[in-house]
């Protein structure tokens, strides 16, 4: 009989861990020493944005629409409307929510568009995503330099499956959240929360003769509204 | 001599006037500073194959006042041997090489490759297979060992060699140029100084020709496939002469345009630099 | 059809110089992978250019890879304690072999007949998908380019873009005969569209997933998959079981050092600023993807590489694949003259070092040593360094053999060093070559054709005859004064 997986396990784990200590024997480190030697690497390269804010959200929106990502501008009182104009002209009708999805936004919207359909995800089936034609969230952070978005999945950015299936996404990213650098983005989360997401531009690939595609597995549309608020 | 011009090149002895009608006189000023000396390590291949281009750097060395001098001992420098693999064989002539050398005031290589193997591979060998003598003699030897380009412009502080050469030319920039001694913008400079010389410019130039030494024996075929894509751009420039400061890329690409019937020919940089109105290169001949 | 006829088990494969020769008649082919290499190779050039800090990028990165592998003990047992911690189990696999056994076991107890895979070299490494399938599962690859490559029957030729030595009308007749459609057009778009259609079913039906690593992070036992298409996030997002493949070299000390490599990586492999989706989990999160989810960390010779402390640094790769892209003799031959799921500069010294320098012997000879792959590589891997030791254990090997007689280049070097020893035996053995080439110089001065090994030159290039007098002759006869120049 086969022993169970765990105690089977025990054999390599040690044999491989073995060789790799008698491998870096020359440079054996206590931990002591290996923090010191982490914090002693050389880390000479650019960590802060030089940009003004104005420049730094210039620059965010100009990479955004570079990855052909719809961009708008708004303030935080006009941002329900803006959402409700966004998803009329999406021409889609049944659009997801996470649960931590402001009531407000869903409401202007369901007012100003009929036939619009909300579906707010408490635990939704798969099949149930992939009937949905669009989806609206939150964001963790924007990186300027590369038009970054990034998505730390939580109750008003939603599971990660809610901003795949569809295949328009709508993100609502504040300008206080937008970093020049991708260092900003780490230096304001030091400590990551489980699952992360960063995004820049929709889906695409170039496995055919470098011909750039857009949309192959992920949303196809992506689309942001930057909201003005107070940095 | 009629009219002078002004003094361009001002060496530890020699002052280089440029007259009026463009011809170059030399001056020695028999003062007391110091003769700038330095001692000429040839390379094997340029020895048995190359002997013009060693003829040209004492030529132009001489010209600018510096005293050659040839070590008839020397050989070669190893790096066909450590390129192939043979490290002990590259070994004893890296030690050979240091030990006739060890004394030079300056020593001056027209093959960039064989500076970049010093550079990049003499340290490592002498390391694993030499002693502490040995690597601190070298040590000590290495930031006099110069390619040719750098000992014009960084040592000697010469652009403008006085070199006259009324030609359309296209640069090579070798791989050890580039990657291994990053000579930059040196050979370029030294062109642009030269007298009726039209540079080309070279698509791709950073890209090798295929040489590789014994790469281009033992993977003849790749070779020869990078060496066609590379004589593509070379010869769409319709340069006359294709230069380098490596005789073996010029050796790899002059030999394709000989059996292509190119009509371009390969020279030196050297030999360039040391042709005037009276001497021209002798591969112009 | 099968568009090139790749062996790249290197224990099966041909030597790379018989191997390329194909490819290098092959003018398809070479239009293929010159075209894309081209492509990438611009859009690099571009991105890496505005970046100021591209340097001091690279020594951080370097330092960073460095680091961890010095520690990688260290940082392998604190990943696997934060990534058990979250949830998720953790496997070690000494060598190929074991790691496709553990994998089969977990399949096994999920029942699972089919998987679907996110792109992962280290799974081709192991040759996993053969192994799966003839036990009884099938694969499903889902980055498009592998899924051109499972459905034509053909092999990565690039560890970044996989299939770019296949062109549009190529894919077209894959897809149109694999899929049955026939009225497909080669427009990428068109084929782009037929794939996702082909996948979406997959992805939403197979409950269990591979995929590989680009990063495990130490400090929170994550794990990091970089890519663009989005197959990547489904595999990571739908299936509820995913078993995540990763060499032991891949951990990263800490979060932030993301902040490094990813400015790097997507530059470096395709062009990009950022690749479109990166995607980071840890261990298994309530109510969101997998909940069952393992990691199979493989050794497979990375060990013994790292014991080695001048060729230690190959482990630093992130496999982005720029030395590949950079390199002249890759841009000739494309990946599949290596015979190794890894071609290029990296293929050429980490392959025959995961096959303990018992296989895959011409790989390290299989570059003209231009360095433009250490100049590219963004963890500043010294590739013609390792070369070149890779070469002395070659020769090493070799020295051994009695058949090195017959081997006229190993012959040749030897004598050559003897004459280097003593001048006046290189100069005597100068005056033989004179005589002997002399036979073979033609009334133009130059050699056409040579015997033996020479025809290897010969064959494209002519040589100019020996001169008549080598230039220690010629400043022997002058002596050292000044101004005499022999003329
Ligand atoms: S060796 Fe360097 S350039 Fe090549 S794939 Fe690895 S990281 Fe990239």
């Amino acid at each position: 009989m086969k022993a169970p997986l765990q105690s089977r396990q025990q054999i390599p784990r040690q044999r491989i861990l073995e060789r790799i200590r008698a491998a870096t024997l020359d440079c054996a480190q206590d931990p002591a020493m290996r923090e010191e030697a982490y914090a002693a690497l050389p880390r000479a390269y650019t960590r802060h944005g030089q940009l003004s804010a104005e420049a730094r959200l210039k620059l965010m929106i100009e990479r955004l629409r570079e990855y052909d990502a719809e961009v708008v501008e708004t303030t935080p009182e006009a941002l329900p409307d803006a959402i409700a104009a966004q998803l009329a002209a999406s021409d889609k009708h049944s659009f997801l929510a996470p649960p931590g999805t402001p009531s407000e936004w869903m409401v202007t919207a369901a007012w100003k568009i009929s036939g619009l359909e909300w579906t707010i995800d408490h635990g939704l089936a798969t099949a149930e995503i992939e009937q949905s034609e669009g989806v609206v969230t939150a964001a963790s952070c924007g990186i300027a330099d590369s038009g970054t978005i990034v998505l730390h999945h939580s109750a008003s950015e939603g599971r990660r499956v809610l901003s795949l299936l569809p295949d328009w996404h709508l993100i609502i990213l504040r300008a206080s959240q937008v970093v020049e650098t991708l260092p900003e983005y780490f230096a304001r989360f030091q400590q990551p929360s489980g699952l992360v997401t960063w995004i820049s531009g929709p889906s695409a690939t170039a496995d055919i003769e470098m011909t750039r595609i857009k949309g192959v597995h992920g949303p196809r549309f992506l689309n942001v509204i930057l909201v003005r608020d107070k940095s | 001599m009629r009219e002078l011009g002004h003094p361009v090149i001002l060496c530890n002895r020699q002052i280089v006037l440029l007259s009026n009608n463009i011809r170059v006189r030399v001056y020695a000023l028999r003062q007391s500073v110091a003769v700038m000396r330095a001692s000429l390590f040839i390379t094997c291949y340029n020895d048995t194959l190359y002997p013009e281009t060693g003829r040209a750097v004492v030529r132009l060395l001489e010209r600018l006042g510096v005293e050659v001098d040839f070590h008839a001992q020397q050989t070669c420098c190893g790096q066909m041997h450590a390129n192939t693999g043979f490290r002990g064989e590259a070994f004893s002539q890296a030690k050979r090489f240091v030990r006739l050398y060890q004394e030079a005031e300056t020593v001056v290589i027209p093959s960039s490759s064989c500076v970049a193997m010093m550079r990049d591979q003499y340290p490592g060998l002498f390391e694993e297979l030499g002693n502490e003598e040995l690597r601190r003699q070298f040590a000590a030897l290495l930031p006099r060992v110069y390619e040719l380009s750098e000992f014009l412009i960084d040592r000697l502080g010469v652009e403008d060699v006085g070199a006259y050469f009324p030609h359309r030319v296209v640069y090579h920039a070798s791989c050890h140029g580039v990657r291994a001694l990053h000579l930059g913008e040196r050979p370029y400079r030294l062109l642009a100084k030269v007298r009726g010389l039209a540079l080309a410019t070279l698509e791709n130039v950073d890209r090798c020709c295929g040489f590789g030494g014994t790469f281009s024996v033992k993977n003849a075929e790749v070779s020869s496939a990078m060496l066609a894509v590379k004589l593509q751009d070379v010869i769409a420039t319709g340069a006359e002469y294709c230069t380098a400061l490596d005789n073996s890329c010029l050796m790899h690409l002059g030999g394709a345009m000989h059996r292509q019937y190119a009509g371009m020919k390969t020279i030196h940089l050297a030999e360039i630099l040391a042709s005037t109105e009276d001497a021209p290169a002798e591969a112009t001949l | 059809m099968n568009y090139s006829h790749a062996e790249l088990d290197p224990r099966k494969a041909l030597p790379f110089p018989k191997a390329v020769l194909p490819v290098l008649r092959n003018p398809q082919l070479r239009k293929n992978v010159a075209h894309a290499i081209d492509v990438i190779q611009t859009k690099r050039a571009r991105l890496v250019a505005e970046k100021d800090d591209w340097q001091e990028l690279r020594t951080a990165a370097s330092a960073i890879r460095a680091h961890a592998l010095e520690n990688l003990g260290a940082y392998l047992e604190q990943f696997e304690e934060r990534c058990t911690a979250a949830g998720g189990t953790v496997h070690w696999a000494a060598d190929a072999d074991e790691a496709r056994r553990i994998i089969l076991d977990l399949l096994r107890q999920e029942k699972a007949s089919e998987v679907i895979k996110i792109k992962t070299m280290t799974s081709a490494e192991i040759q996993l998908n053969p192994f799966l399938e003839a036990n009884g599962v099938s694969a499903f690859e889902t980055d498009l380019a592998e899924i051109i490559l499972q459905l034509g029957g053909e092999e990565p030729s690039h560890i970044v873009v996989p299939a770019l030595h296949v062109n549009r009308s190529q894919v077209r007749e894959i897809f149109a005969r694999r899929m049955g459609l026939k009225n497909l057009s080669d427009d990428p778009k068109e084929l782009t569209n037929a794939a996702r259609t082909y996948l979406r079913q997959k992805f939403l039906a197979i409950p269990t997933a591979i995929s590989g690593a680009n990063f495990l992070i130490a400090e929170t036992g994550s794990v990091a998959v970089v890519e663009s298409e989005g197959n990547g996030r489904m595999c990571l997002t739908l299936p509820r079981t995913m078993i995540t493949l990763a060499g032991i070299e891949k951990v990263l000390p800490r979060f932030q050092d993301l902040e490094v490599m990813l400015q790097l990586l997507a530059r470096s492999a395709t062009g990009e600023r950022m690749n479109p989706y990166t995607s980071l989990w840890t261990g298994v999160t309530a109510g969101d993807g997998p909940q069952s989810f393992h990691v199979v960390l493989l050794d497979n010779e990375r060990s013994s590489i790292l014991a080695k402390a001048k060729q230690r640094q190959t482990l630093k790769c992130i496999r982005c694949a720029a030395c590949m892209n950079a390199c002249p003799v890759y841009r000739q031959t494309g990946g599949h003259a290596y015979g190794s799921v890894y071609p290029g500069p990296i293929g050429a010294i980490l392959t025959p070092q995961l096959m303990q320098m018992k296989f895959a012997q011409s790989l390290p000879y299989a570059s003209s040593l231009c360095g433009a792959c250490y100049e590219v590589c963004p963890v500043k891997i010294n590739i013609p360094d390792v070369l070149l030791e890779l070469r002395a254990q070659v020769v090493n090997q070799e020295r051994g053999r009695a058949a090195r007689y017959f081997d006229p280049m190993y012959v040749g070097l030897r004598v050559a060093n003897l004459l280097f020893a003593k001048a006046w035996l290189f100069h005597v053995a100068q005056r033989l070559g004179r005589i002997g080439l002399g036979l073979y110089t033609r009334k133009d001065g130059w050699i056409h054709s040579l015997p033996g090994i020479g025809a290897k030159w010969t064959q494209t290039r002519d040589l100019r005859g020996l001169p008549d007098e080598s230039f220690h002759e010629w400043w022997a006869k002058r002596g050292s004064q000044p101004g005499k120049e022999g003329k």
